[in-house]
Order: C-alpha cells, then sequence, then structure tokens
C-alpha cells in the first residue's frame, strides 16, 4: 500500500516535472531563436577543430594548453585574414575609379561580342538574334556604375591627388572622357554629367550611424555566444554526452553509447572531410588564377571566397566565378604564365579555371576525401539548399548540406544499431 | 500491463533526468582502486579513468545485457547483486554464476563488438559503472600508456579466466572418464 501511493507520487511529480521542462525548453527555443544559429556554428567549429587538439594532446600538452594553443593560431588567422580584407574593400574614392574601369569593360565587351563599332551602328548577327535583350542589361549597368555631378566632382578631385602617378592619371582620365563622348543607351534616372537630381526628403544622415551602431551591438549580442560555445565544446571531459546517455533508460544504455560515438565520429569525419575538399577546391582555383596571370593577392582572396562557398551546392562555384569574372574585368593587365592564353582572355580563362576546379571536385576531391558520406540525390540538395534559405536566409544556405548530412547519419545509424540490439525487426 | 505501456513506462517513469543532477554518492577512483583490475593504477589515472565512466542503476530484475547482443561496456558492481545466465538447448535458464559488490561483468566487450555469451540480470537493486570500448580505444590514441595498461589486466584477466576454463574442462574431462570406466565396469560385472 505504502509502496504504491509512493509510486503514484513519484510518477505525478515526474510527469509534472517533465510536462514543464518540455514547455519551459520549447519557449526559450522559441525566445532564443536567434542564438541557435551562432550555437550550431560554435559546435560546428569545435568538431572541426577537435581533432587538433587530439593532435596536440599525443604531443604531450594538458587539453587546456593544446586549447590555449589552438585559440591563439585562430585569433592570428582571424587578424591576418581581417587586415588583409579591410586592406583589399576600396575607399568610396577607389569605388569611383573602379566604377569607370568597369562600364569601360563592360562597354567594350558589348561592342566586341555585338560586333558593333559604336552603340548607334548596326551589329553582327548576335545583335540580330539578342540585341534587343541585351540592350536592356547594358543600359542597367550603365546606370548603375555612372556618376552624377557630385561624385564626378569628387572623382576629379580623387584623380588629381597623389594617389596617382601622371601616367595612371592620364589613363584613367582619358577612359572617362571616352565614357562621356561616345554615346551608349541610357536610362533617364542618371547619367553621365547629368544636372544634380534634388532629392524630394531631407536626408537624416545622423540617425543612419546611429541605427548601424544599434544593429551592430544588436549582432555582436547574438554572435558573442558562438566563441563561448566553441570554448565549451572544445573543453568538454565527455559531460555533454553523460548526460544524454545519464537520460537513456537502461534497456537503451549500451545501444545509446554505440549511437552517440558513431554519429559523433561520423559527423566529424564528414565536417573534415568538406573543409578539406573546400582547402583543395580554394588551392586549385588559387593555382590556376596564378597561372592565367592574376595579382597573387587577388588569386588568394578569390581562391578563399570561392573555396569557402564551395559548401554551397551549385550557387557556390557561381559565387567563385562571378568574382573571378568580376576582378578580370577591372583589372587593367593580366600577365599570363600559360604562354598560348592572350592578355585579353582573363574571363575566359577564369571560367576554364572554375570549370578544371569543379571537374576535380567531383570527379577526385569529393569521392576521394567525403567518400559515400554526401551521396544525396541532386533534388534533395536542391530542396535542401532552397529551403534553408527561405528559412534561415543565407547561413540556411549554407547550412542545409551538413544538416541533412548529420539527419541521415542520425537516422542510419540508429536503425542499424536499433536492430543490431534487438529492440526493432 | 501491455508491451506499449511498459515501454512508455520504462521510457517516462524510468528515466534517470533528476537522478543525473543528484551526483555520484560513490568516490569513483575509490571504486576503482578497490577493483583488482585497477589496484595498481596511480591516483591520476583513476581520476582519467573515472572521467570517463558511466553511474547507472538497475531495479530487480532488470538487464544489464542480454545474451545475443552487441557488446559495448565493462560493468563494475558497486552495489548490489547479478545473475550470470544462458538459455540452455531446452530454452531453460542456467545461472552460471552470482556477482556482488566489487564484482567485473562483460570485460570481453572492452575488446569487441561481439554478440554477448551470457545475460546478466539484477537480482536486487544495484549500482554498477560501466566503461565503454570506445573511450577505451579513445585512450590508446591519447593517453597511450594508460590505454596499454587497462588492456594489459583486460588480457590478463582473459588469460586467467581461459585457464579457469581449461581447469574446469579438464576437470569435467576426468569425471567423465571416470563415470565412463564405472559404467563400462558396472556392465563387465
Amino acid at each position: 500500500m505504502i509502496d504504491s501511493s509512493r509510486q503514484l507520487r513519484s510518477r505525478i511529480f515526474y510527469t509534472l516535472f517533465s510536462f514543464f521542462g518540455l514547455v519551459i525548453t520549447v519557449y526559450l527555443f522559441a525566445v532564443l531563436y536567434p542564438l541557435i544559429l551562432p550555437t550550431l556554428i560554435g559546435i560546428l567549429l569545435a568538431y572541426i577543430t577537435k581533432p587538433l587538439i587530439t593532435a596536440l594532446m599525443k604531443w604531450g600538452f594538458p587539453k587546456s594548453i593544446a586549447v590555449g594553443i589552438i585559440l591563439f593560431l585562430y585569433g592570428l588567422i582571424i587578424f591576418g585574414i581581417g587586415t588583409k580584407i579591410y586592406s583589399l574593400v576600396p575607399s568610396n574614392k577607389q569605388q569611383l575609379v573602379l566604377r569607370v574601369q568597369m562600364q569601360e569593360k563592360i562597354d567594350n565587351i558589348y561592342l566586341d561580342v555585338l560586333g558593333k563599332k559604336d552603340f548607334t551602328s548596326p551589329g553582327n548577327y548576335v545583335d540580330e538574334l539578342f540585341g534587343k535583350q541585351i540592350e536592356p542589361l547594358l543600359v542597367s549597368f550603365n546606370d548603375f556604375f555612372s556618376f552624377d555631378n557630385e561624385e564626378e566632382k569628387e572623382f576629379y578631385a580623387y584623380l588629381n591627388s597623389n594617389a596617382f602617378s601622371e601616367k595612371e592619371r592620364t589613363k584613367i582620365e582619358e577612359q572617362y572622357k571616352k565614357l562621356k563622348k561616345i554615346s551608349f543607351p541610357k536610362s533617364t534616372k542618371k547619367v553621365v554629367n547629368s544636372t544634380v537630381s534634388e532629392s524630394p526628403l531631407p536626408k537624416l544622415p545622423s540617425l543612419i550611424p546611429a541605427s548601424k551602431i544599434t544593429q551592430f551591438f544588436s549582432e555582436l549580442s547574438k554572435w558573442i555566444v558562438m566563441p563561448f560555445v566553441f570554448l565549451f565544446v572544445l573543453l568538454d571531459d565527455g559531460e555533454i554526452r553523460k548526460f544524454f546517455i545519464g537520460i537513456m533508460p537502461n534497456r537503451y544504455f549500451e545501444m545509446s553509447l554505440m549511437v552517440f560515438n558513431s554519429v559523433d565520429n561520423a559527423i566529424g569525419k564528414y565536417l573534415r572531410g568538406t573543409i578539406l575538399q573546400s582547402s583543395l577546391v580554394g588551392l586549385t582555383i588559387i593555382i590556376g588564377l596564378l597561372l592565367i596571370g592574376f595579382k597573387p593577392s587577388a588569386a588568394f582572396t578569390i581562391g578563399i571566397v570561392a573555396g569557402i562557398s564551395n559548401a554551397i551546392p551549385f550557387l557556390g562555384p557561381i559565387i567563385g566565378l562571378g568574382a573571378g569574372i568580376l576582378y578580370a574585368m577591372i583589372v587593367e593587365e593580366i600577365n599570363p604564365i600559360i604562354p598560348f592564353l592572350s592578355s585579353d582572355a582573363g574571363i575566359v580563362g577564369v571560367v576554364i579555371v572554375v570549370l578544371i576546379a569543379q571537374f576535380l571536385d567531383n570527379t577526385v576531391f569529393q569521392p576521394y576525401v567525403l567518400g559515400k558520406a554526401v551521396n544525396l540525390h541532386p533534388l534533395v540538395v536542391v530542396l535542401g539548399v532552397t529551403g534553408g534559405s527561405i528559412a534561415f536566409g543565407f547561413w540556411g544556405m549554407f547550412l542545409a548540406i551538413p544538416t541533412i548530412v548529420v539527419f541521415r547519419v542520425i537516422i542510419s545509424t540508429l536503425y542499424k544499431q536499433l536492430k543490431a540490439y534487438q529492440i526493432i525487426y | 500491463m501491455s508491451k506499449a505501456k511498459k515501454i512508455f513506462q520504462d521510457v517516462l517513469w524510468d528515466n534517470k533526468v533528476l537522478k543525473i543532477f543528484s551526483g555520484s554518492e560513490f568516490s569513483i577512483p575509490e571504486v576503482l582502486k578497490s577493483n583488482p583490475m585497477f589496484e595498481d593504477f596511480s591516483k591520476g589515472e583513476l581520476k582519467l579513468i573515472s572521467k570517463i565512466a558511466y553511474e547507472r542503476s538497475y531495479d530487480q530484475g532488470e538487464f544489464v545485457f542480454t545474451m545475443g547482443q552487441p557488446g559495448a561496456a565493462m560493468f563494475i558492481i558497486l552495489v548490489g547483486e547479478v545473475q550470470i545466465l544462458r538459455l540452455s538447448d531446452e530454452g531453460t535458464e542456467v545461472e552460471l554464476a552470482r556477482l556482488r559488490d566489487g564484482e567485473t561483468l562483460g570485460e570481453l566487450a572492452l575488446l569487441d563488438d561481439s554478440p554477448r555469451s551470457a545475460t546478466a540480470r539484477v537480482i536486487k537493486p544495484t549500482k554498477v559503472l560501466a566503461l565503454f570500448r570506445e573511450d577505451l580505444v579513445n585512450f590508446l590514441s591519447v593517453k597511450p600508456e594508460l590505454g596499454g595498461k587497462i588492456v594489459k589486466k583486460l588480457a590478463v584477466i582473459t588469460g586467467y579466466r581461459l585457464r579457469m576454463t581449461n581447469d574446469l574442462l579438464l576437470e569435467k574431462q576426468s569425471e567423465l572418464e571416470e563415470c565412463q570406466k564405472k559404467l563400462a565396469e558396472e556392465k563387465h560385472d
């Protein structure tokens, strides 16, 4: 009698505890939704870093020292890349010069491809076939790159400063004058040397920096979680696994140990494999771009961008290609190491390099590095990437495939172990 | 009680959500030290092993492991009593041994995942300490000296068990021969 009433009491207690625990967990998930992504990325980084910690521990370093060394190295890398990126981002004034160069390149490509002498003359068969479709594109490009009067003043002031040699100054000035002389298709919105258009609404410059600062701190408060998660997962001595194994009923104890271990290994291998695969793609692109005559700094930057974006199926290679083509369009001189490649064939060279990198990725890197871990159906990949981008934006798109792979590993391992432990048929 | 209801209750009532917050009543390094397998391990080594040890509580009638399932962990009894069983050819349970406080079971699971050769059933409320095979594999990679020491101890235990089995086999063989002799004499008479 005493036993059964005690049993009843404990059942009520555990039910209430489970119920309120569930409600609080769901509520916290809903409220702390913005923290999910930084937390996931922190865990992801820790997974990728774990083998480095193990390697250092094998050399006799205590875990805390090994973590310290890794943090120091990561800090150095982030600082190095950060300063490099900062130095590569053009200032507002530099952007004006780049716009002139870009506009000239695009116009020249347009005229070459369509076989026109100028924008009004008749062109070749491409012009006859697609001229009307391509022209609006050129108009929008010209709209985007052309200056208003204020920008023109700024451009000249910058051009006459000490930033350029006499030779460079003359060349850029000639480019700009040439652009002004030629009559390319124009839209009515903004044209070179147009009169200053008065904005009907007064600008509120004071509000813009304030909102940006607020936005920056709001983002910072979310992402500050990431390094902490990264650090705690890295320093964890199995407590996280112990917690989850601890709540498993006895009958599933050994099975959950096996599932945890298999999933842990598979996810770690997959993530590290993806990093290696992306690095190899990046490296191929760097070497390729150096061979077609890109400057080392540009080749490295584009290679890194292409390598990182390679983690996004379909879209990744396009990002890499876009970055390369953009540079080929801006840059004034390309000196190819390969003898048969002409210095004008920058864009073609970039396309070939990206194609070779993708070919190697699909035939060598991915099968060799990742094995069958990512043998997802193309439709699953397309739906995953699209769904990820709809639900979580850029990061959703970036993390969609790793998430699908992780779930697939969990489900297949669980199914295998449930059968091995005779829990299901 | 239906099977589904039992599974539901096992998951809902039997889980140890609260118990994992309450900590252990045992000093794990001390318990390990008192076990013959770990008696000559240093304090630091025992502390490291205790970090990978899982404490589990079983009620009377619960199974620690079942014959035929893949082994993943070795168990040390902290307190309680466990019955080692095998099913005979006729399908009846045969008790092979009874293990009590401080004794170990399922050591071979630390070496590979071959199926358990017997079933372990708890016959009074029992607390055990479990050591997972993959953690030992990890030790062999990160702390090779400690991992090697554990494997060596396992080899000693396995060798000892093999010798015991051989002795038992010889004893049974001589008993069998004696029986056969007696039968032959009886026939002769």
